[in-house]
């Protein structure tokens, strides 16, 4: 049965790439994408439709769309520079709540993919070393992403139970990394020095973006209802994943990290979400048998194999202009 | 005898430098200079440094164990002079779960029920061990006790752990053990409510007893600070007569003489998984093996005699 997907937040990087490989895949024979910012790259056959998730005319333009597949990739996950805390919190949870009562609207829809966060369980010294899915609940919510999260899963289980007909996917994902992506964890790295807490050195888990692209793809082949998680299996030392990337640590004890990373941040040279400081302190891993066994997808990439692939363009970068430039200018 | 090495790497980095070799390279040509040992522990040390070492998705980093053997070795052989006893008794290969008193403060006990099987055993391999959670919010120690194989004391972690057929150590008694008076020595105390057993049936995996004998006598726990212990978010605060008077010092374990005896296996699987949910089966359980443990335990202080001669 030839599928039609409607992507929202395709103005981001991987919901580009998501559309261009949704593009190439013939069992898929419309894609629509939904953004209030232009796609990075030039879309063939994607029908892009300009408009603020925020906004209730979305009821009126996704039913037209007549999709029967939605994959929610609108979650803010580090607000820009330009982008206040604020207003990341009401793309999240005002946006969640438009796209759903648009989603009220579709008779055709069966199937909603949403590109979530494994930050929901956020990050914890005494938590099991591996996360599984029925763990979202067992810690207080901490931060402000967190509980935006944990608000954007609890909306889709809501309306999972009052339309049994369609199957809600939550995809939890580790932080992505690889040669394209600029995100808090690639930042991190391409600073000079690095900063950590000192005696700390938590396990930490990515997903390849090759990875982070195809499990999307998996999940509206093959919809599962309820949480998976998604990220390369293995993990990685920070320490590890640092002196990989060439980079000095800065070690400095908890009580200082906080007030040094926000004299930083005033200054405009970092900055770290509250959920990536815990990250740094305690780390986080999942576990991914859902993944493989459900939804039937292997990550392509562990996550010492993607952190590999990273730096090795990372030490390419210093010679050639950065990769992700020219994505952005094809 | 000793500076010759040196002076020959001295040697050799001068000269490095003197026919145009850039730093590195000669820090290179210098370190070949070195006898093989010294050149090889600069090698693993430069290696390291470039992030290039493995440790497994547990967070396991076999080459530090491996490093620090020797100070455990030490403690093993002249500090504690420990004997062990029916170290055979271990299975070689698949899942098993050794279950052990626990005293002492700091888990030196864990490292030397490893050390034991490491040392002696026919087919050494590196139990991995439940650790109180307190110990992973606190710097250094968090990581020396991952890279050594400590892992969160939760019953996930030791059913993945298990399910990947390894060696895992517990310590039932958890921080009633860790926090007994000095008079309670040797007392076994309540085995939490037999969680350990839940999931030795669930897996499969034989239970193995082991009584440690020297581990209550090293940190000879007088009198406890609450407050001091709130204050820092530990669950007790102890003061033994060194501690915290002398400062780090006091965390100097005393030379006690230990014995480690490892008693017969106890076969779950003929239970089947389902029986982890038989209430009475898994107290009678964890009741035998705390007898074993008590049992052995008295055995074999009456043969160590004296404690710390």
């Amino acid at each position: 049965m030839a599928r039609r997907v409607l992507i929202t937040g395709v103005g981001s990087l991987l919901g580009t790439e998501l559309a261009l490989r949704l593009e190439r895949d013939p069992d898929i024979e419309y894609v629509a994408g939904l953004d209030d910012r232009r796609p990075l790259a030039r879309l063939e056959r994607t029908d892009f439709i300009e408009a603020d998730i925020r906004s209730p005319v979305l009821s009126k333009l996704v039913p037209q769309a007549e999709v029967d597949t939605i994959v929610h990739n609108k979650i803010v996950r580090r607000p820009a520079p330009s982008m206040s805390p604020r207003a990341a919190h009401d793309v999240n949870v005002i946006g969640t709540l438009q796209l759903l009562a648009a989603c009220e609207k579709c008779d055709s829809l069966s199937t909603i993919v949403i590109r979530g966060s494994a930050g929901i369980y956020g990050a914890e010294p005494s938590a099991p070393q591996f996360y599984t899915e029925d763990m979202s609940r067992r810690y207080p919510l901490r931060t402000r992403f967190q509980r935006d999260v944990a608000e954007i899963e609890n909306y889709f289980e809501t309306f999972s139970r009052r339309h049994p007909g369609i199957c809600c996917t939550m995809l939890r994902y580790e932080p992505a990394i690889g040669p394209t992506l600029d995100t808090q964890v690639t930042r991190y790295l391409s600073l000079p020095v690095v900063p950590t807490y000192l005696g700390f050195d938590p396990r930490l888990q990515f997903v390849h973006e090759v990875d982070a692209i195809e499990a999307l793809v998996a999940a509206i082949k093959r919809p599962v209802p309820g949480a998976v998680n998604v990220a390369g299996p293995g993990t990685i030392g920070l320490t590890r994943l640092v002196r990989a990337a060439g980079k000095l640590t800065l070690p400095l004890a908890s009580p200082l990290f906080g007030g040094a990373t926000s004299a930083a941040r005033r200054a405009g040279l970092l900055d770290f979400s509250d959920d990536f400081k815990r990250l740094l302190k305690y780390g986080r891993a999942v576990d991914t048998t859902r993944l493989v066994e459900e939804i039937g997808y292997t990550p392509a990439y562990s996550t010492p194999d993607a952190v590999e692939d990273y730096v090795r363009t990372l030490r390419g970068r210093r010679l050639a202009p950065p990769l992700r430039g020219a994505v952005a200018r094809a | 005898m000793t500076t010759a090495p040196a002076v020959a790497v001295l040697r050799a980095f001068r000269g490095a430098l003197g026919s145009g070799a850039s730093l590195p390279e000669a820090l290179a040509e210098a370190a070949r200079a070195l006898p093989r040992e010294a050149r090889e522990a600069v090698d693993a040390t430069r290696r390291r440094l470039a992030g290039d070492y493995s440790e497994d998705e547990w967070g396991f980093d076999e080459e530090f164990a491996e490093a620090i053997r020797p100070l455990f070795d030490f403690l093993y052989e002249a500090w504690w002079r420990v004997e062990a006893a029916g170290v055979e008794k271990v299975p070689g290969h698949g899942r098993a779960l050794l279950v052990a008193n626990h005293a002492g403060v700091l888990p030196w006990d864990a490292t030397m029920v490893s050390l034991a099987i490491l040392r002696e055993h026919p087919l050494p391999r590196y139990p991995r061990f439940l650790v109180l959670d307190w110990a992973f919010e606190l710097p250094y120690v968090s990581v020396a006790i991952r890279k050594l194989g400590g892992v969160v004391a939760s019953p996930y972690n030791a059913l993945r752990l298990l399910a990947e057929d390894r060696l895992v150590a517990v310590f039932p008694e958890g921080s009633k053990g860790t926090g007994k008076p000095f008079r309670d020595r040797y007392r076994l105390q309540r085995f939490g409510r037999g969680g350990f057993v839940e999931i030795a049936l669930r897996t499969g995996a034989p239970i193995v007893p082991v009584a440690v004998v020297g581990s209550e006598e090293i940190y000879p726990k007088i009198g406890e600070a609450p407050l001091l212990g709130r204050l820092i978010g530990a669950p007790f605060f102890p003061l033994t007569p060194t501690f915290p008077l002398l400062g780090p010092l006091g965390l100097v374990p005393l030379p006690s003489k230990w014995r480690i005896e490892f008693c017969d296996p106890i076969d779950t699987a003929r239970y089947g998984p389902e029986a982890a949910a038989d209430r009475r089966l898994v107290f009678e359980l964890s009741e035998r093996v705390r007898d074993t443990i008590q049992r052995k335990l008295l055995e074999n202080l009456v043969e160590r005699g004296s404690a710390f001669l």
